[in-house]
């Protein structure tokens, strides 16, 4: 998958991990990883910004807990606004990639696309 | 963001079995380090620029509400102004308040920039906004100094000394915080740009 492809719409992607519960950073690469089906493979470092962009943006939470381990760790949740955000993101890309997927399969767009 | 890190890579490193072989494949696959430092930066610059918006607003207004505070403080003790002082009291007052609604108008913009994260656009207006204050109190002082000149010494002074002072001391605050923001941009443009 291309990287650039990816950059662009990391923001949704890590909202959309953090959809199904609150998780930390390494849950969450885990979480893009396993429902991308691998196909989403960034360098694990690179959640981290996102995480504290999304977090000082108000679209998300986050909390320190004291993992199994002992050590303290950091943990993000979807705020309100993160979960409007991310249902807005989500009709933007369903037109999206349905007027692409009309495009490259030589369908006739519809008049009225969403 | 260090303890988030070492969090990673120790949890990372003991799902693969927490050898040296198993340390080195985490930090590998964390990523470069420059690189996420850069967008750390950039990330936190942004957030230091919000918080510096907030303060240029914040100190427009104290100083607003500080030369209002003279000027009833002037009409209650009636301390008048001569001929000569007038004429140049009413430039000056002029020149203050163009200056301060300069201040105004670009601190406005510069903090709606700094929402949008257009920290470059930022990074220029808030110097304007500052100097346009600096001016604006710099004509409060002038303006101060008329009215305690051809008026007796009494403790009565200290209400506008004081309000002088705290509006110095704020606008200084503001200019030093403006240019550890300037200073911490260019840090993170290298980091960026490295």
């Amino acid at each position: 998958m291309e990287d650039e492809m990816l950059k662009n719409h990391l923001d949704m992607i890590v909202l959309a991990a953090l959809a199904t519960g609150p998780a930390h950073g390494y849950a969450v690469i885990e979480e893009i990883r396993r429902r991308s089906g691998e196909a989403f493979d960034l360098p694990e470092g690179t959640v981290y910004p996102v995480l504290h962009r999304l977090e000082n943006d108000g679209l998300l939470a986050s909390r320190w807990v004291t993992a199994e381990s002992g050590r303290q760790r950091r943990v993000y949740s979807l705020t309100k606004r993160g979960s409007r955000a991310l249902g807005e993101q989500r009709a933007v890309w369903k037109a999206f990639s349905d007027a692409i997927g009309g495009l490259l399969g030589g369908a006739r767009p519809s008049k009225n696309p969403a | 963001m260090r303890r988030e890190a070492e969090d990673h890579l120790r949890e990372v490193a003991s799902a693969k079995g927490g050898t040296p072989e198993a340390e080195r494949c985490a930090v590998a696959r964390f990523g470069a380090p420059g690189v996420i430092a850069g967008q750390l930066a950039a990330v936190a610059l942004a957030k230091r620029a919000r918080e510096a918006g907030v303060a240029v607003v914040a100190v427009i207004v104290f100083a607003y509400f500080a030369m209002q505070a003279r000027l009833a403080w002037y009409a209650l003790t009636q301390w008048g102004l001569s001929a000569d002082a007038r004429a140049i009291s009413a430039v000056v007052a002029a020149i203050d308040r163009w200056a301060f609604w300069l201040a105004v108008l670009v601190g406005a913009v510069a903090v709606a920039c700094a929402y949008r994260r257009q920290l470059r656009r930022f990074r220029l207006l808030c110097p304007v906004a500052a100097g346009a204050l600096f001016a604006s109190v710099l004509c409060d002082g002038i303006l101060t100094t008329l009215r305690l000149r051809e008026a007796a010494w009494s403790f009565d002074f200290l209400v506008p000394l004081l309000s002088m002072a705290i509006e110095i001391a704020c606008v200084a605050a503001l200019v030093l915080q403006l240019r550890r923001m300037a200073r911490r941009m260019a840090a993170t443009e290298a980091l960026l740009g490295a």
